[in-house]
């Protein structure tokens, strides 16, 4: 009478399992939809791992059931220990230590290929990643790009990132990619990525770091390397000249121009530079759809839709001064 | 001297005229293990209540992505103080109560073998985990995460008194931890009755030993590191700070050499109530007693050697996680052996399911879920996918629900006849179960999935779109079916106090020695010690209860007014001497008032009334050090039944000598893990930096060395002649050991005076800083140690027939000697040998 509900918790195990795996693997962020060789490899490792670990789990609590209804018979003490022995050794120590080293065997080369070692033949792309409360600095040093919460990759091309803090930890973390590495100021830490077809993805920081944790996202885009190599060109020489006319030029150049940088303008460093703002994808590092209606928002309630985000509020400057500026910012793009 | 009764009933009211319990407002002054036992008890359950509403606030929060319930900050602050109470005011302190409760019963003892430290230990948990909770009513509660790590905890990025209140309040808390760990030690190695060898104590004795240990060696770096980061919040001195020279992965290091211990002394207990469980409900002998034995101790010493595998994101070498990768699985293996011999006694018995089986089954499925999922994560690669996501999350608490909660639950339901002396109820107790099990599986199994398709950990909010909204909600579905299971259990608990059947004597037919108590218990256990020379106790000879209650066995004399239990060998079990322990105390709950005092002043930044509370606390608690031995309130009379041996104050070995070397073992751990930063900022932080000229003066430092060693070398002469039988000019050498004391201490602190640190600017001087520190507050207690030596000498408390303190006293003084001289080496010949200044 008592195995009814454990047979009926056999069951629903089973269902429960199957019903996510039913789920699409999909996802912008899922780890079980690589995009790339590092990501692929582990992905398969987890499948692996699942289904060994499905069938030790099923065994292990199988035979405990059984073990607990079965109706045995009085043995001596002598073959109780000999019993014990069989389970302990065959169950305790030979499973584990088999499974250990298969895993280690199989699992721990693919931690290699996210490894920054030298790579004959082939040309590794150098990409800098400084983690800020709450976003992303970006820059490429081969080409002296410098952007911000937007990652754009080429193709087919390994990558060394090259991931620090300029405050808290944060961890730098394209799932579709591969593994994250922890970002920790004073340090720099290296993993080595690749995207093996075009898309876009998306990463996240995974190292709690603070009130807007949540809101630290990375939009990632892998384009075709003759597309990188265009992107880079078209921001290498992007430099602008003109800052709005007027009051709102002078007021982004004494506040805005503090933090932010807009090459040939500001030279702020504090804030993500501003230069090819218009390109990106999103505000706030992921929070909003970039356009026109949003920079709007953005500008006015920055506070309410990402509070404690480092920019002061802006509510002296009157309403056509920051559509001025906001205008001029949708023109910054090479 | 009376013929002693053997009237169960007058046996008890004499017995009961020493042990008994006050009422009223006196009851404050407890020190009886059952009462402090059932104390933790409750207030960890009220804990666990606490913890778990903040549980079902995330799980809301969770339950739609872009939903607001709470703000940001405020959300931070629940998931931070969930898993602090979860760990620290519930699972640890609830497995220690627990084994406070049960231990001397077990072990056919009277209580615990320092009473007054238990009720110590209780109100340190009580008070800090009050002043910890209160932070959420007053909106500063700690939102750094329970791990702290720092910058992002230190003052620069969290400036408010939230951090301070889980510094602070924790380090109060963990006194009671680890006082408890080092009760337990002593009380599982010298207290046990007659005749129960080490290889004879119950299985249950050997888990707690083991998770006692543990304690004992894996809090102290915590404590050590939370002592450093509030020093570095409050005082500026930067150990965590990377522009003067400290590392914040230093932090990382030391909160997870306790981490992960932790792990296992939260698990540890429930392997144990398990082990206990098993064979009682097979009604038959567990198999493999020495497998499981060898799996726990090996389970704690591997234990210390894996912390690393909770820090592969942060760029550790290679070779080195893979050692800590492959040191992380091998926990399997001890674990497994464990499972299959359980699995062996099942296979053997024919289990009767009452509600804690069911529990055991429902342990087995989730723990083992749990062990497995941790195999993967122990993989680097794998878990550089799935570290901080809600995978971990899955993980974590399918190990440690599973590890603890199900067992603790199976074990209160076990043992409920034994705190109240009535049964629960079956229905309800399935209930309670079949809900908690559903709930707990449908909250966290999707869990799995939600962190494989990237979903990462404290994260306050969530976007649309990326498959996380159907596995969050049925999260949160999940998490409040369990919460009504957990609403039944306490529903049965509180109406089976009303409602519940006596239970008769024995009720499960247990074999070991608490069932041989009255139900409930009385205060002193047993009328009669009997002697014990089989594992099963009970199964042997289960007339035992009544001859017990009739004064059949050894040590029935009550006459004298003293509570008394048996000191025996750490080994064999035989009695040695006769422990006598001191009665209720007003002492521990003022030094604890004091105590709290002091976490709150410093807590609100008033440092001269925190001095003022340290001043006062010290007096207090060398008052209490003060009624021992040969002083009236303890034992002054010293004369035993013939045939019985001596009380233990009058031998060279009792179990205060035990106590100190436990208590210097903790405190060791914490000074290697001082040491252990040293040489770490040394070779591994970014911009170590050692100032160009140093005041710090060597050949001073090696003085006060050289005259703490001629001062030890003398009290050991002294201790000698004592051990021989005499203490011809005890009081003059005393009172020169003093003397030598002083004086070290006085050039210890002309080292530091002169050294001309400036611990605010480099990382460097202020670990030097705290060394120094250490090193001074170690022999200033030496000394006053010894002076109160000397006046008890004067007074006669202290003497040859006495001479058990200066003992005692000796080893601190041999810590002292250790600790001073390893602090010379490192910091004078090491730095120039390495190649600093």
């Amino acid at each position: 009478m008592v195995f009814q509900p454990l047979r009926a918790l056999v069951k629903w195990t089973i269902l429960a399992l199957a019903v996510p795996l039913l789920a699409a693997c999909e996802g912008a962020q899922s780890t079980l939809d690589p995009a790339g060789p590092q990501a692929r490899q582990v992905a398969l490792i987890w499948w692996w791992m699942f289904g060994v670990a499905g069938v030790v789990l099923v065994g292990v609590s199988g035979l405990w059931i059984y073990a607990s209804a079965r109706k045995p018979r009085d043995v001596g003490s002598e073959e109780a220990i000999r019993i014990n022995r069989r389970w302990v050794i065959g169950g305790g120590i030979l499973l584990p230590t088999i499974a250990i080293v298969l895993l280690l065997i199989f699992g721990l080369p693919a931690g290699r290929s996210m490894l920054p070692l030298p790579l004959p033949g082939e040309q590794v792309l150098r990409i800098e990643v400084t983690g800020h409360q709450w976003w992303w600095e970006i820059r490429y040093p081969d080409g002296q790009v410098v952007t911000a919460n937007q990652l754009v990759l080429p193709v087919g091309r390994p990558i060394d990132f090259h991931v620090t803090s300029a405050d808290v930890i944060h961890s730098f973390w394209v799932p579709r990619l591969g593994g994250k590495v922890d970002m920790i100021p004073g340090r720099t830490n290296v993993i080595r990525l690749e995207a093996a077809q075009p898309g876009r993805f998306r990463g996240q920081c995974s190292e709690f770091c603070g009130r807007q944790h949540a809101r630290m996202i990375l939009p990632v885009e892998a384009v075709d390397a003759a597309e990188f190599d265009a992107w880079i060109a078209a921001r290498r020489q992007l430099v602008f000249a003109r800052l709005p006319d007027g009051e709102a030029g002078d007021l982004f150049r004494d506040r805005c121009g503090q933090c932010h940088r807009v090459a040939g303008l500001t030279d702020g460093d504090r804030a993500p530079d501003l230069t090819d703002l218009a390109s990106r994808p999103t505000l706030g590092a992921g929070l909003l759809p970039n356009d026109g209606e949003h920079l709007r928002r953005w500008l006015r309630e920055h506070q309410e839709l990402k509070s404690g985000n480092a920019m002061p509020l802006h509510d002296d400057i009157p309403d056509a001064t920051l559509e001025r500026i906001a205008a001029w910012l949708e023109t910054l793009e090479p | 001297m009376t013929q002693p009764s053997t009237d169960p009933d007058q046996l008890h009211d004499q017995f009961n005229e020493v042990w008994g319990n006050p009422r009223g407002w006196r009851a404050l002054t407890i020190v009886n293990h059952t009462s402090i036992g059932l104390r933790f008890l409750i207030t960890g359950g009220a804990f666990f209540l606490i913890g778990g509403l903040l549980a079902m606030l995330i799980r809301t929060q969770l339950a739609l992505p872009g939903y607001e319930l709470m703000e940001p900050d405020a959300y931070n602050q629940a998931f931070t103080m969930h898993g602090t109470v979860m760990m620290f005011l519930f699972a640890v302190p609830m497995m220690e109560g627990l084994a406070v409760y049960l231990i001397p019963k077990m072990l056919g003892a009277r209580d615990l073998v320092f009473p007054r430290l238990s009720a110590l230990g209780y109100y340190c948990y009580l008070f800090g985990g009050i002043i910890l909770v209160s932070s959420l009513l007053l909106d500063l509660a700690p939102k750094a995460g329970w791990f702290m790590y720092t910058p992002l905890s230190s003052a620069g990025h969290m400036p408010g008194m939230n951090n301070d209140f889980w510094l602070l309040g924790i380090t109060f808390v963990e006194i009671s931890a680890v006082s408890a760990g080092v009760e337990l030690v002593v009380s599982i190695l010298r207290t046990r009755t007659n005749g129960m060898a080490l290889h004879q104590m119950p299985l249950y004795a050997w888990y707690i030993l083991v998770m006692a240990m543990m304690i004992v060696v894996g809090f102290p770096p915590l404590i050590l590191g939370s002592i450093l980061l509030e020093l570095e919040r409050a005082g500026g001195l930067p150990f965590f700070d990377v522009a003067r020279g400290g590392d914040p992965i230093l932090w990382q290091h030391l909160f997870w050499l306790f981490g992960h211990p932790e792990v296992y002394i939260i698990f540890l207990p429930g392997a144990g109530i398990v082990s206990t469980l098993i064979p009682v409900f097979c009604q038959r002998p567990i198999i493999g007693y020495r497998w499981i034995v060898l799996g726990v101790l090996t389970i704690g010493f591997l234990s210390f050697g894996l912390w690393v595998h909770h820090m592969f994101t942060v760029g550790i070498p290679q070779l080195a996680q893979s050692f800590f990768s492959g040191a992380s699985m091998l926990v399997a293996i001890p674990t497994g052996v464990q499972i299959f011999a359980w699995l062996a006694t099942l296979w053997l018995g024919r289990p009767v399911f009452h509600v804690p089986m069911l529990w055991l089954v429902g342990f087995l499925i989730v723990f083992v879920a749990g062990g497995l999922t941790g195999v993967m994560v122990a993989l680097v690669p794998f878990d550089w996918q799935v570290h901080d996501t809600h995978f971990v999350v899955a993980h974590m608490h399918y190990v440690l629900v599973g590890g603890m909660f199900f067992p603790l639950m199976a074990g209160l339901y076990y043992w409920l006849p034994h705190f109240s002396g009535r049964m629960p109820s079956v229905r309800l107790g399935r209930w309670g179960f079949w809900l908690v099990f559903a709930g707990f599986n449908i909250t966290f199994l999707v869990m799995h999935w939600t962190g494989l398709i990237g979903m990462p950990r404290r994260v306050y909010t969530y976007d649309t779109g990326l498959g996380w909204d159907i596995p969050n909600l049925i999260s949160s579905i999940g998490s409040f079916i369990m919460a009504i299971g957990v609403a039944t259990i306490l529903l049965d608990i509180v109406l089976h106090f009303r409602f519940g059947l006596p239970a008769t004597k024995n009720p499960w037919n247990a074999d070991t020695l608490e069932w041989a108590t009255s139900l409930p218990p009385s205060a002193y256990n047993f009328v009669s010690l009997p002697d014990v020379s089989d594992r099963h106790p009970l199964w042997k000879d289960p007339d035992l209860p009544d001859s017990i209650a009739r004064g059949e066995h050894r040590l029935t004399t009550i006459d004298h007014g003293r509570r008394e239990t048996w000191g025996t060998d750490p080994l064999t079990g035989k009695v040695r001497e006769i422990i006598h322990l001191p009665g209720n105390s007003w002492l521990p709950f003022i030094a604890s008032v004091l105590l709290a005092g002091l976490c709150l002043s410093l807590l609100t930044k008033f440092y001269l009334v925190a001095l003022g509370f340290t001043v006062l606390t010290l007096i207090v608690l060398l008052r209490w050090s003060w009624e021992n031995g040969a002083h009236p309130a303890a034992a002054p009379d010293a004369k035993t039944q013939p045939g019985e041996p001596p009380l233990h104050s009058r031998t060279l070995d009792g179990p205060g000598l035990w106590g100190m070397g436990v208590t210097l073992i903790a405190n060791s751990s914490l000074f290697l893990s001082l040491l252990f930063g040293w040489f770490y900022l040394w070779t591994v932080a970014p911009h170590w930096q050692v100032p160009a000229s140093t005041d710090l003066d060597g050949s001073l430092l090696l003085a006060s060395a050289v005259v703490l060693s001629l001062g030890t070398l003398w009290m050991r002469l002294l201790v000698a002649r004592l051990r021989r039988g005499s203490h011809e000019g005890l009081f003059g050498g005393l009172s020169l050991a003093a003397l030598l004391s002083l004086a070290q201490w006085a050039l210890l602190l002309w080292v530091l005076l002169g050294a001309g640190l400036k611990p605010r600017e480099t990382t460097h001087d202020a670990v030097i800083f705290v060394m120094l520190m250490y090193a001074l507050i170690h022999c200033g207690l030496a000394t006053v140690l010894t002076v109160l030596q000397v006046l008890r000498v004067r007074i006669g408390y202290v003497g040859a027939k006495a001479p058990y303190e200066p003992v005692v006293v000796e080893q601190l003084w041999y810590y002292n000697l250790a600790v001073l001289w390893a602090i010379y080496l490192v910091l004078v010949p090491f730095p120039s040998t390495w190649g600093g200044a």
